[in-house]
Formats: C-alpha cells, structure tokens, sequence
C-alpha cells in the first residue's frame, strides 16, 4: 500500500523529517504500508543531504521511499494512495478530501496566526480527517481507521450560483 | 471681509456635501436588501472577481466556476502584478468553461487586468504606505477613471458585481470603490466571501472589508455573529 505524504508549496522540515523518521516507518510498514511518497516543497532535511535534491529513492526500514521537491501531477499520487498525510492547509485539505482519500493532517506549529490548527480540529470534529501533531504521528498512524471517516460531501456549485443570482436579481 | 464671508459659506456647503456623501455610502452598505438588488431585464451581469494569489486564487477561481457564464459575462479578473500563477489558473478556468458551454459568439469574453500589489509578503510595514499609495491609485482608475472613458457605457459602473475574498490587495480595492461611491460615481455591488480555511476568527482584510462590503459571506457557521450582516450558506469552495 502507499501513503503520500505532502507539505504543498509549503516549508515543513519537521512533518518531512519525522516522516522518514525510524518510529513512522516501522509504524507504516507494521500496518501494511509498503511504498512512501513524499513531495517536500520548499521543507530541508538536514538529516541526510541525499534528500534534498529534485527527487531521490531509498529504502529504510522495509520502506521504498521516494522523496521529490515538487511532483508536477499532484492529484496522480493521491488518487493511487491508500493514505494521505499533509500540512493543514485548507487547499490540500480540500483537494485530498474531495477525492475521498483517508487523510491525516499535521498543522504546521511553527506558523503564527495562520488557523491551520483551527480548521484542522474542526474538520476532525465533523470526523472528515484525523487531526495529529508531529510529536503523536507514529502512534496516530497505528491507530488510524480509514473506514470511521465521514465522506466530505462533493463540491456543489448551486450554493455560490444561487447566492450571486439572489444577490444581482435573477432569482 | 465680503469674500472671505463667501469662502466661508461654501467651504459649509462643501463640507455639508461630503457629510451627506460619507452618509449616503455607508448607508449603501448597511442597508440588508431582502427583496432583488436589481431587478431588471437584461441577462447579463458584469463581474469582476480579485484574485489574491495562492490559496485565495484557487478559492476565488472555484467560486467562479460555479457561476453560469453565459449570465455573468464579461469577467474580468483583477491579478496582482508579477502573480503568473493567478492568471494561468484564471486562464485555464476560461477554458475549460468554453469548452462546456458552446457561446453564440467565439469573441473571448474576459479580460485579466494586473494592479501593483499593497504589500508583498514579508515586506516592512514602514515600506507598506508607499506602495499602499500607488495601489490605490492603480485601483482608483480602473474602478472611477476608466468607466467614463467607456464608449456607450455612460453612468455604468465598471463591473456590475465585484467578488473579493482577500488578502491584503482587496482592501485597497475596496477602498477605491467607497471612495467612488463618495463621489457619487456609479459603483458594484461588492461581495466579500471569507475563506474556507477562517472557522473561528476572521481574516484582516475580512474585518476591516465588514461594514464596506454589501454582502458578507462566511463558510462556518461559527463565524455568524447574533445580529451580525454575514450570511452562511454551508461550505462554497
């Protein structure tokens, strides 16, 4: 199974770091999770310098990782994924839910006054995501459901339309 | 003694003017209209949609593809200068839009128009105010100036609805537009969608745009203040 991992255009040295970290790739590989993808954006990884060229393969911990900066085709990778783990920002957010993949998000600590963290806890509420910090990845990914998730309902066009016809006169 | 009685006098004309001006403005806004905006005839309805940049961008151009484009035409897209990626995904919306619908006419009915940036990201707040200055300007003249010299357009507003959804540029925008409807110049109507990613506060461009905005738009209902003018229709985007 392959897991995705992302941080968009973002920089997140420590969800990339602790995703190719001993604990999550144990944790992974013990729940059936075989492949890694990472797309780092802008995030360094100061553990192994071989990681933070344009792309890079390795294998650790019974784990075939691939790491890139940015893959052209992001939504190829998330439609293959069995399980996709992101920043909390709200467009990933919305791209990974929309195409109905188990998503575990990790709102970035280290930005100030963004609501990452906001969003993330009340999507989690409604039971859409799981909601995690770097600290607990490894223990959330173990115990993750994919089949407890609350489908996200699609994007619906009707609401906006209908707000903008009311509001210039055409309903 | 005489002319100085007569400066006088119309210096309180001038200022009774613009007090019945700021009145008439912000009392545009404030004024909740329940029953249609415009009730009229033509099917068609200008728009203008801000587009911010990054997540903004992708926010703005979502809320656009759910409009009937064949009702809300021309579109013109407001991009702050140097964002490429603005104007590709806007370009890119255009297209696929004309490859649904099949128009009666092939003439492309969009434009992109780039105004100088308010602020660029990381920027000083001290270096803010000039470039503040010379956005304003950019915006000023194609929310006042440009209309007039508009052929057979005359007393048409430059677009007939304006769609913001931050950040920082939209306030300056909107700043054109009030300093427009002080004037007594024909404005948009301007809709202000807050982002997805705002549950429980707003952003800084959505408080200072609240009360200088017609519409209000949030998508969580923890953001609906008792009393407040901002209107929740579940999740737009």
């Amino acid at each position: 199974m392959l897991v995705f991992v992302t941080v968009g255009s973002t920089r997140f040295d420590a969800l990339v770091e602790a995703s190719i970290s001993e604990p999550v790739l144990s944790t992974l590989r013990d729940s059936g999770y075989d492949r890694l993808i990472i797309q780092r954006g802008n995030s360094v990884i100061e553990s192994s310098e071989e990681f933070n060229g344009e792309s890079c393969t390795i294998q650790r911990h019974g784990v075939d990782i691939e790491i890139w900066r940015f893959k052209p085709f992001i939504q190829a990778e998330c439609e293959q994924a069995d399980l996709v783990i992101s920043h909390a920002g709200s467009g990933t957010i919305l791209d990974v839910l929309r195409l109905g993949k188990p998503l575990i998000v990790v709102p970035n600590p280290t930005l100030l006054d963004n609501h990452q963290e906001e969003l993330a806890s009340a999507l989690q509420i409604l039971g859409h995501l799981k909601a995690t910090s770097i600290q607990d990845l490894a223990s959330t990914i173990a115990l993750f459901e994919p089949r407890d998730l609350v489908p996200f309902p699609p994007f619906d066009g009707t609401k906006f339309s209908k707000l903008v016809d009311e509001e210039m006169g055409f309903i | 003694m005489c002319t100085m009685s007569s400066c006088t006098t119309i210096l309180v004309f001038l200022f009774l003017f613009f007090c019945i001006r700021l009145f008439l403005a912000i009392f545009s806004y404030t004024r909740i209209r329940l029953a249609s905006a415009n009730p009229r005839l033509p099917q068609t309805c200008s728009i203008a949609i801000f587009l911010g940049s990054g997540g903004h961008t992708s926010e703005a151009l979502k809320l656009a593809s759910a409009l009937d484009f064949g009702r809300y035409s021309p579109r013109t897209y407001i991009v702050s200068e140097g964002d490429t990626f603005s104007a590709q995904k806007a370009l890119a919306l255009e297209h696929i839009k004309a490859a649904d619908h099949a128009f009666s006419d092939d003439q492309p009915q969009y434009e992109l128009l780039f105004i100088p940036r308010a602020r660029r990201v990381h920027q000083s707040l001290l270096s803010t105010p000039p470039h503040a200055v010379k956005s304003l300007l950019a915006c000023m003249r194609l929310v006042s100036v440009r209309p007039l010299f508009k052929k057979g357009a005359f007393r048409q507003p430059f677009v007939d609805l304006l769609i913001l959804n931050g950040p920082g540029t939209c306030v300056i925008l909107c700043a054109a537009i009030f300093l427009n409807r002080l004037i007594g110049l024909p404005s948009p109507r301007v809709m202000y969608v807050e982002s997805f990613a705002r549950v429980k506060s707003l952003s800084l461009s959505g408080k200072l745009l609240y009360h200088f905005t017609d519409r209000f738009v949030v998508q969580w209902p923890g953001l609906v203040q008792p009393g407040g003018r901002e209107i929740y229709r579940g999740c737009l985007v």
